[in-house]
Formats: structure tokens, C-alpha cells, sequence
């Protein structure tokens, strides 16, 4: 049944390594060839868990931007749009890894498997159950800027007679209003299911750490030491 | 099962609502629905019995609640999760997870149930509520009935003997209502104890053994089933209840229109309004053919396809269009189209022998939205209706609010006012933009009697400025009251628009 579903740790152990990798500028070829695995492996994830326009988008954006980068660009091109493109490759061909990687995490990974995940780490149910709601809560941030988006342009004022503060303000007061709300019913739902008991979690779904999290694990931590020390090796 | 006690309760920091002397027995397997006006203290019993009150929201509390033998006030809510489960009104707020089946499962996994139980009641309940379609989907992607279908089994899946429905019914259509009414079927089958607060009063008036009338915070009437089912239309109507056989009167008239299957008519034969308002080539479809730069105009040719496709009809000034379909019928995207929300959408519209299209069409159209929160922008009711002016006219906003019935809260926040006054604080500031056309998206859903007359009131005297007013409902009773004409509107293909009789 469960196809190829990483367990939610490894996936937190891969944005953690690939944050450290990002951090760090490549220089060697040794440390852009790791870059390029590191990246490529969360878009072979994803299509294997059937989000395959994503997978094409990102892997396009970011072979773009790396050729773009590496074989167009070169440090005497000047003028206004070598300029642009240049800092836009940049950033992309930087930082994309990273938001790959999170992208995948965050949409692949159930709140439940998420909980018991954290359970498992022994971190505590605080923090566990914020992070979740957190996490429940950015599709319905994400639903209520669209309606509130659409009554701004209904109303044409979405660019809020030129005043960039009012723009904001506009936008941020209801949104914080619905969220409050809503997260107000939502935890009084939840309570009254059982959340905060001083019991210990259970699972219906038991996440396990197999053959294919400890491969993945081994792969980002060897790529990443690889990288640090690349530097030093020459 | 459970039983109050002369309680006496009131929210922290609020005067008038709660519950004064209140006391009730209610029995093992017994179905009771609790109705009255809004502020009645309907929610606040239902909050009293799954503890929320006084553990949850704070308040002044005095006399005893005891449920299946444990007093409320020295329980914790966790232990009561296994006793009492609760449906709530809102289906978008009652969701901790983002994937149906770990909704289902997410109580069992709080208080530490086995996982092969856990597994185990997930697959009775998805079996006797007949969910497996709905299973591995995100709740985001779920309409509300579907949602509301969710709530109830995952609440089902903690196996409690005391169920409490808080207002279920009103974000849904008669289909979904249908639907509903099984599941508490089920559940009264089943031997559980029912609590309902609802205004719809005619989907649940076969279900219940008892019903409790309400009236600021005391019991006035109560009623078996057989006495309730004998109280004439006009006794209920005295009493502010919405009547028990009028949705079923339209669900018959109009129910057979919206739920045949049969093809929509092809309205070759469009009907013209003197001075009527034209709408002409609306075409919409979410998944627009997409080449590299450009996506495809949209063109009648194709219109099969579309999820939106009415080549032509004609709007009657001066009338309330009630626009009527089942939920996903298309009803909100014609809504969104003739407001210019959708930018794809060919639609012209002519009124007054002068055509507009595109982004022209927004200065037409004001959409009072289900959801009023998410239009009001600004700090002040004056400034709010301001906003919506080409050139800020303060007499005029002033006098639009007081129009509306909302004179001397000029100055006040609209986010303070009631729902029904933010409503109408839309609806001013509508007036200001000087639309010929308003639209409102479901503006009674979860509405007492006196409410919603008030509305139907004001929508019928809105139409009598030589305004085109449309109003997408559920409500059948709301169509009886204020429409004119119905708009029924089936798989984004126009059905019929005739006059109400």
C-alpha cells in the first residue's frame, strides 16, 4: 500500500543537511556535483509519489538556471540584464535545493505521521502539536488571502489607491481576523476529540525507519561532510 | 444520560447571553433538538454537556452538569472525548488534519487507542457512513456537505454515546442535508443519545423524540414529537421558528428541477425584459489549454468542455433572481464570473444599450460575499463605505448607513458589529460604488426566522432601485419570501429562468 513514503524524520534530516550545503558557496566541481545530487534526489522523490508537474517545474527552473549560470554567464559579462539574470540564476541555482527539498517534505508528509514522528524523537507534545497546527494551517492562511484577494479586486482596490501601507493593511487585517477565528473553532474541535490528553499518542499508521530512510540518510550525510571538507581537500 | 441542574452561566465579559435556572433531563437514547431565536443559548447548552464550557471558554458558572454520571466541572475535556462527540457548524474549522483518514483516525490516536483498534472502527465507520470515495483526499478539495460528512464520522469513530450536532445543516444543500439526516438516523439507530440545535427545523422534525423552544436562556415550550408535528405554520411563526414544511414544499417544486438528471433545456428561446439587463458569451472553464506564453481564448466552439457555458440570457431589473443548483453546480463560478473575478471568462454584459467586458465588468457587479469578514478593509464603517467611492462624498456614505439602519456606528469598527450589520455595512458600501447589479453568495446561511426575514426584507426593497439583485441560495424558504425569479443553473449550463409563482 504505502508506496515510496519516506518517514517524516528522514525528511527533516534532508532539509537539515541540504541547509547546511546551500549555506556554503560551491567552488569545486566535487561540490557541484553534490549539489546537483542533493537536489535531484527530492525531484526523483517526488515524482515517484506522483507529483510529477512539480517535479518538472522545479527540475526545469533549476537546470535552467544552473546552465544559465555556469555556462553563459561569466564574470566579464556586464550591462543591466546580465546583471538581472545574473543575480536571479544566482539565488535560484543557490537556494532552489533547499526550497525543493522543503516543498517535498511539506506536502508529502501527513499531520499524524508528522505527529508520531516528533513523538518518536521525544520532542514534546508542545511543541509537536504547535508545529502541527502550523502546518494545518497554511492551506487555510492560503484559502482565505485568495477570497479576501478577490474581494479586494471586486471592490478595485487592490492596489489600494497607491498607498503601499493601506495595500497591506487592507489585506492583513482580515486575514488576521479570519485566522483567529478560525483557529479559535478549530482547537475547541480538537479538544473536544481528545487533543492535550496526558496520554500516550498512538498511530494508526506506524511510521517505521526502513532499508530506503537509512539509504537516503546515509546519502545526504555523506554529501554533506563531502561538501564541508571539499573545500579542503581542493 | 444528561442532566443540568438549575444552572445559572454567562460568558466572561458579556451581560445578557447565557443560561438563567436552567435544567433539563435528557435520557439514554433520547433525541432532542433545541430551537429558538440566535443568543438563545442553544450553543451554550451544547458547550455546557461536551465540557467546553466551563474548560474551554470561561465564564460564571453555578448549579450542576452531570453526563453519563461524571460531573462536567471536575472532568477534564479528554475524558469526556470518549462520551460526548460533537459536530460543529462550520465545516471549515473542525478539521485538524489535512487528509480525510487521518481525520477519521485522529481522536482514536489522542487518547492512545491501539492501532489495530483504531483501524478497526475506522473501517465500520467508513463502511455504515459509505465514505469510500471520499478516503485519501485532502479536506481541502471536499465540498461542505462532503466536509460535514467527515466531521461526522470522525467524531463517529471515537464510538461515544452522546452525540451533539451544533447547527449541522447550514453551509448545506438539501442534497447534503438528505445526507445528514442519515447519518443521525444511524446514530438514533444505534441506540446514541442526540442533541440537535438547528433552525432548519423540517429535516430533523421526524428524527426527534423531544423539542425544547428556547428564549434567553430558559425553557419556554417543550414539545413531544407528535404535539411539535401538529403546530400549525402560524404558531411557529409566533414563536420566530422557520416553519417545518415549507423546505420540503420547494425541495418537491424545486428539488425535482435541480436533482433530475435529465439534460438542461438548450434556452434557444431566450426571454427579454423590458430594460433588462443582457449577459452574452459566458464561457469559463478552470482547466484553460495552455500553450507557452498565451493560454486559449475561450470561444463557444469549444464550450462543451467548459465548466461554465451560457451563451446568452437576459436579467430582469427592479426583481429578486433567487439562483438555485446543487452544490457544485456552477453556482459560485457564475457568480465569480459576473463579477469580473475571473479574468478568463468572455462575458459581456449590456445594460442601457452600452456593452462592457473585461475588466469594466467589476465597476458593474458587488458581490456580498458568504463570508463578509473577508471585505471589510478599513477601521471604520464611514471609511469602509468611502473606499468604494471614485470621489469621497461624506454626506453620501452617511446617508447610505443610516439608510441601511446602521445610524451611529459610523465611527465604529466593523469587525465590532454584528454579522447581520457587517452585512449590511457590505451592502452600503455596494450602494457607493453605484453597482447595477449586486449578487449576494448564500446570505442566510445559519439564520434564525427574524434574521432572515430582515434580509429578505432588504433585498426586496434593494431591487426597487431598478437594480438586478441575484442571490444564490439553499434556503427555500428565503426564494418564498423576497424572489421574483429563479435561476437554476446545472453543470455550468443555464436550466431555466422563469417567475416564481
Amino acid at each position: 500500500m504505502r508506496k515510496l513514503e519516506l518517514d517524516p524524520r528522514t525528511k527533516l534530516f534532508m532539509i537539515f543537511a541540504i541547509s547546511l550545503i546551500v549555506m556554503v558557496n560551491a567552488y569545486t566541481p566535487l561540490q557541484m556535483v553534490i549539489r546537483i545530487i542533493v537536489t535531484a534526489i527530492p525531484i526523483l522523490l517526488m515524482t515517484l509519489e506522483g507529483k510529477y508537474a512539480a517535479a518538472i517545474r522545479f527540475a526545469v527552473l533549476y537546470a535552467a538556471a544552473f546552465i544559465l549560470q555556469n555556462y553563459y554567464l561569466s564574470a566579464g559579462s556586464s550591462g543591466l540584464l546580465s546583471a538581472l539574470i545574473t543575480g536571479y540564476c544566482g539565488i535560484v541555482a543557490q537556494f532552489m535545493p533547499a526550497m525543493i527539498t522543503a516543498w517535498y517534505a511539506i506536502r508529502t508528509t501527513k499531520i499524524n505521521d508528522f505527529m508520531s514522528a516528533m513523538q518518536k524523537m521525544h520532542v514534546p507534545d508542545g511543541v509537536s502539536i504547535s508545529l502541527a497546527v502550523v502546518m494545518r494551517f497554511f492551506p487555510t492562511i492560503k484559502e482565505e488571502y485568495e477570497s479576501i484577494n478577490d474581494a479586494m479586486r471586486m471592490r478595485g482596490i487592490s492596489m489600494g489607491g497607491g498607498k503601499v501601507t493601506k495595500m497591506i493593511e487592507y489585506r492583513l487585517i482580515p486575514v488576521m481576523f479570519s485566522c483567529v477565528n478560525i483557529g479559535d473553532e478549530l482547537s475547541a474541535a480538537a479538544v473536544t476529540r481528545g487533543l492535550g490528553a496526558p496520554i500516550k499518542r498512538t498511530s494508526a499508521n506506524e511510521i517505521k525507519l526502513r532499508a530506503i530512510d537509512y539509504t537516503t540518510m546515509v546519502v545526504f550525510a555523506v554529501s554533506t561532510v563531502l561538501f564541508m571538507a571539499a573545500k579542503n581537500i581542493g | 444520560m444528561i442532566s443540568i441542574k438549575d444552572l445559572n452561566f454567562h460568558y466572561k465579559g458579556s451581560q445578557d447571553a447565557g443560561l438563567h435556572d436552567f435544567s433539563i433531563e435528557i435520557n439514554s437514547g433520547e433525541a432532542v433538538l433545541l430551537c429558538g431565536a440566535s443568543g438563545c443559548g442553544k450553543t451554550t447548552i451544547l458547550r455546557l454537556i461536551n465540557g467546553l464550557i466551563p474548560h474551554y471558554y470561561k465564564g460564571e458558572l453555578s448549579g450542576s452538569v452531570t453526563v453519563n454520571g461524571k460531573d462536567i466541572q471536575n472532568c477534564e475535556l479528554y475524558d469526556l472525548a470518549s462520551v460526548v462527540g460533537t459536530v460543529f457548524q462550520n465545516p471549515r474549522s473542525q478539521f485538524f488534519s489535512v487528509d480525510t483518514d487521518g481525520e477519521i483516525t485522529f481522536g482514536n490516536e489522542n487518547l492512545g487507542i491501539e492501532p489495530k483498534e483504531i483501524i478497526r472502527r475506522k473501517d465500520e465507520v467508513v463502511s455504515e457512513l459509505e465514505l469510500e470515495p471520499l478516503l485519501g483526499k485532502s479536506l481541502f478539495e471536499l465540498s461542505g456537505g462532503e466536509k460535514q460528512k467527515i466531521a461526522c464520522a470522525s467524531v463517529s469513530a471515537l464510538m461515544p454515546e452522546i452525540m451533539l450536532l451544533d447547527e449541522p445543516s447550514s453551509n448545506l444543500d438539501w442534497k447534503a442535508i438528505d445526507e445528514l439526516k442519515k447519518v443521525i438516523e444511524y446514530w438514533k439507530g444505534k441506540g446514541k443519545t442526540i442533541v440537535i440545535s438547528e433552525h432548519r427545523l423540517w429535516y430533523v422534525k421526524d428524527i426527534v423524540d423531544r423539542v425544547i423552544f428556547m428564549k434567553n436562556g430558559r425553557i419556554e415550550h417543550e414539545w413531544n414529537r407528535e404535539q411539535f408535528g401538529k403546530l400549525t405554520s402560524q404558531e411557529l411563526s409566533e414563536l420566530g421558528l422557520r416553519p417545518t414544511s415549507v423546505e420540503e414544499k420547494y425541495i418537491e417544486e424545486f428539488g425535482k428541477g435541480i436533482f433530475s438528471e435529465d439534460k438542461s433545456s438548450d434556452n434557444n428561446s431566450i426571454q427579454r425584459y423590458e430594460n433588462g439587463i443582457s449577459l452574452k458569451d459566458m464561457y469559463f472553464t478552470y482547466d484553460i489549454p495552455k500553450y507557452f506564453f498565451r493560454k486559449k481564448k475561450l470561444n463557444a466552439a469549444d464550450s462543451a468542455q467548459y465548466t461554465l457555458a451560457i451563451p446568452e440570457l437576459d436579467l430582469p431589473r427592479g426583481k429578486v433572481i433567487g439562483l438555485i443548483g446543487k452544490n457544485g453546480a456552477g453556482k459560485t463560478t457564475f457568480l465569480r464570473c459576473i463579477c469580473g473575478l475571473e479574468k478568463d471568462c468572455t462575458l459581456k454584459i449590456t445594460s442601457d444599450g452600452e456593452t462592457v467586458s473585461g475588466k469594466k465588468i467589476v465597476k458593474k457587479c458587488y458581490m456580498v460575499m458568504q463570508d463578509v469578514n473577508h471585505q471589510l478593509f478599513t477601521d471604520s464603517v464611514r471609511a469602509e463605505v468611502m473606499l468604494s467611492m471614485d470621489e469621497e462624498n461624506r454626506e453620501k456614505a452617511d446617508k447610505l448607513i443610516s439608510d441601511l439602519g446602521l445610524y451611529g456606528y459610523e465611527d465604529t469598527h466593523p469587525m465590532a458589529l454584528s454579522g447581520g450589520q457587517k452585512q449590511r455595512v457590505a451592502i452600503a458600501s455596494a450602494l457607493a460604488a453605484d453597482s447595477e447589479i449586486l449578487l449576494f453568495d448564500e446570505p442566510t446561511s445559519g439564520l434564525d426566522r427574524a434574521h432572515m426575514t430582515a434580509v429578505a426584507e432588504m433585498l426586496s426593497a434593494l431591487a426597487k432601485d431598478n437594480r438586478v439583485i441575484i442571490v444564490s441560495t439553499h434556503d427555500p424558504e428565503l426564494i418564498s419570501l423576497c424572489c421574483d425569479y429563479t435561476l437554476c443553473i446545472e453543470k455550468g449550463r443555464l436550466k431555466y429562468l422563469r417567475k416564481c409563482q
